[in-house]
């Protein structure tokens, strides 16, 4: 059992989410890295899942620990990892060494005291975190108050059980995730994404911008959507029977559905990408869509960080997301 | 615009559009729910999940086991099959009603509106209680369940309804659980406390979401709306709402769902009536 002694701005229970319920509005939500919460529970023995959003194994839950503030005690003896971000993870004060696997004892504390690079770590815990799932997954959905505790961030004086382990501390304790394949979780950041689906509704001078500025991460962002201050984008001119059905504003389309990393650009301010808490629909036209491999990295940008968005084709972005797909089954095969 | 043929957009690595058109209208949403319905009678590999929008299908799919390009070359051959579909299943649900409840009123003051049914009825030229004819008059259909849980969008199936309503100048910042709402001529819905700019109905005793899952109903999934489903709202007073909300906490509620199918060609001939009608 670990005892929450600081939840911090926002620590929540994740796996890797609750795909199947898109028709319903039902976010995915789970680890907004999800590649980083796959490579902690393999670390700890446990299991990693299968493919974020487009697999039906939401694998084991850990913790989804954003900015700094976040302190834990263990009550009993487990085995730990923390990978993701960067956060100056400490155990007893001491740093406490990432993508590893560690034993912690009774009355140890974890603490994270700074965002050094990235903005969220993730920590899993040898025979995961168990509390009760909900369709099918423990992920947290702070806006809609479902998964995870109570369908909260961590709050001090919470109490998170264990699950059993699936291996022995001693076979597991020093396991380490090789430095060649950890994502570069470091600004300034490159996003891929592949253009559309209605990048036809922008100016073709306004698509050339989107793709050549260094956009800033403002500080309004979170699980829902991650917005990027920069310059003003364009729309060509619509047919007057859209102006009427969809809305006044240049960027209004007719509601159709909305991706995980899908792009929206209200009035051409500010495109916000959606991150895991994705609302299912929007009105807003959609310049791009982030590929499946860097929605991770869209996740750990820390408000002012700048990010640059480059364009790859559909097919391209399939073998980067099977390639890093290849990297966790890797692991699996390794980890036995 | 109702496309000759549907447009393929990808949606990154894990997501491809199928879009049936750019705007509002009933055949065009008839398309996506054709396409639907055939991948789920005969699925494709690979297809993880599909999410129908008024005018588009987005389908979910695992590229480690198909690649975007060849499921493009499947759902093309789906193409004639979702377009020549004129009859679809839809079940009808039916749902009662408080039209112009003291929340919905009090919701409206708050944000410095007026009492919405009033000003509906003002300038649609008639009367609260001519609203709620026009809008209990007609069955509405489904189009499309999302945003967020059980929010779901709805089309008069009367082609006659001409109630229209703007959206508020500026959105809400709340709007109570529950609330029924109108903006152009669709019904939506607010299955939990959040902002919104359409205009307010009434509210429902009854949970079209609910996270519990404490009725028979929502043993399969939260959410009660699926897309291409027809409603029926039926006006009910303060005595009748408070009473169904009890037997709706408790479990007790009895949903009336009756199973039926709809047919495009009848709405089709319908709408061509009341535009000869209106010469």
């Amino acid at each position: 059992m670990f005892e929450v002694l600081s939840g911090g701005p926002q620590t929540t229970v994740q796996d890797l989410g609750r795909p199947g319920y898109l028709h319903t509005g039902m976010p995915p939500s789970g680890a907004f890295d999800s590649f980083s919460l796959r490579v902690a529970n393999l670390l700890v023995g446990n299991n990693p899942g299968g493919r974020y959003l487009v697999g039906r194994d939401p694998g084991d839950a850990g913790l989804e620990v954003l900015l700094m503030g976040c302190r834990l005690r263990a009550a009993t003896e487990h085995v730990i990892a923390v990978t993701g971000g960067d956060l100056d993870p400490t155990l007893n004060g001491q740093p406490l060494p990432m993508w590893q696997a560690i034993r912690v004892r009774e009355g140890d504390e974890i603490a994270f005291r700074s965002p050094r690079s990235g903005v969220r770590a993730y920590l899993a815990i040898a025979g995961g975190i168990d509390v009760p799932p909900f369709l099918g997954s423990r992920a947290t959905n702070v806006r809609a108050a479902v998964g995870g505790v109570e369908g909260r961030g961590l709050k001090t004086g919470d109490e998170l059980r264990i699950g059993e382990p699936r291996k022995a501390a001693s076979e597991l304790e020093g396991r380490a995730w090789p430095a060649a394949s950890r994502p570069a979780i470091v600004a300034p950041w490159t996003v891929r994404v592949v253009l559309g689906p209605q990048d036809h509704l922008f100016q073709p001078e306004s698509v050339e911008t989107f793709l050549t500025t260094d956009w800033k991460l403002s500080p309004i962002s979170d699980r829902m959507g991650c917005r990027y201050i920069g310059p003003k984008l364009e729309f060509l001119p619509r047919p007057d029977y859209l102006v009427e059905q969809a809305g006044s504003d240049p960027s209004n389309i007719v509601d159709d559905g909305t991706p995980l990393g899908g792009i929206q650009v209200p009035s051409g301010l500010e495109p916000i990408v959606m991150g895991a808490d994705v609302p299912s629909f929007g009105g807003y036209a959609k310049i791009a869509t982030v590929i499946s491999s860097d929605i991770g990295v869209v996740g750990q940008g820390k408000p002012g960080d700048i990010v640059r968005f480059r364009a790859v084709a559909a097919a391209e972005a399939e073998e980067i997301g099977l390639a890093q797909e290849a990297l966790v089954q890797e692991g699996v095969r390794v980890s036995g | 615009m109702l496309y000759d043929h549907p447009i393929y957009r990808p949606l990154g690595d894990m997501f491809v559009d199928v879009e049936f058109g750019d705007e509002l209208h009933l055949a065009l949403n008839f398309r996506v729910i054709g396409l639907n319905l055939s991948l789920a009678e005969y699925p494709i590999p690979g297809v993880t999940e599909t999410v129908p929008s008024n005018r588009a299908l987005m389908i979910a799919y695992d590229s480690s086991v198909i690649r975007q390009k060849a499921l493009i070359d499947a759902l093309r051959e789906r193409e004639e099959e979702a377009t020549k579909l004129r009859r679809a299943p839809s079940r009808l649900v039916t749902i009662p009603f408080w039209y112009n409840d003291p929340w919905s009123d009090e919701c409206a003051k708050a944000h410095g509106a007026p009492n919405n049914m009033e000003y509906l009825a003002e300038i649609n030229g008639t009367t609260i209680d001519g609203v709620i004819a026009a809008h209990s008059g007609t069955e509405w259909w489904v189009t499309s369940v999302g945003f967020q849980p059980g929010c779901y969008q709805a089309l008069p199936l009367d082609p006659a309804f001409a109630i229209t309503a703007p959206k508020y100048p500026r959105p809400r910042q709340w709007t109570p659980e529950r609330i029924l709402c109108l903006a152009g001529k669709i019904t939506s819905f607010y299955p939990v406390r959040s902002p919104g700019g359409y205009q307010l109905l009434g509210r429902t005793p009854v949970d079209l979401y609910d996270p519990l899952q404490r009725n028979e109903v929502f043993r399969d999934s939260p959410v009660l709306p699926i897309a291409g489903e027809r409603h029926r709202y039926v006006p009910i007073d303060a005595a009748d709402y408070h009473e169904i909300r009890c037997q709706v906490e408790d479990g007790a509620y009895c949903y009336d769902i009756a199973e039926g199918e709809y047919s495009l060609d009848d709405y089709l001939a319908r709408l061509e009536a009341v535009h000869v009608e209106a010469g």
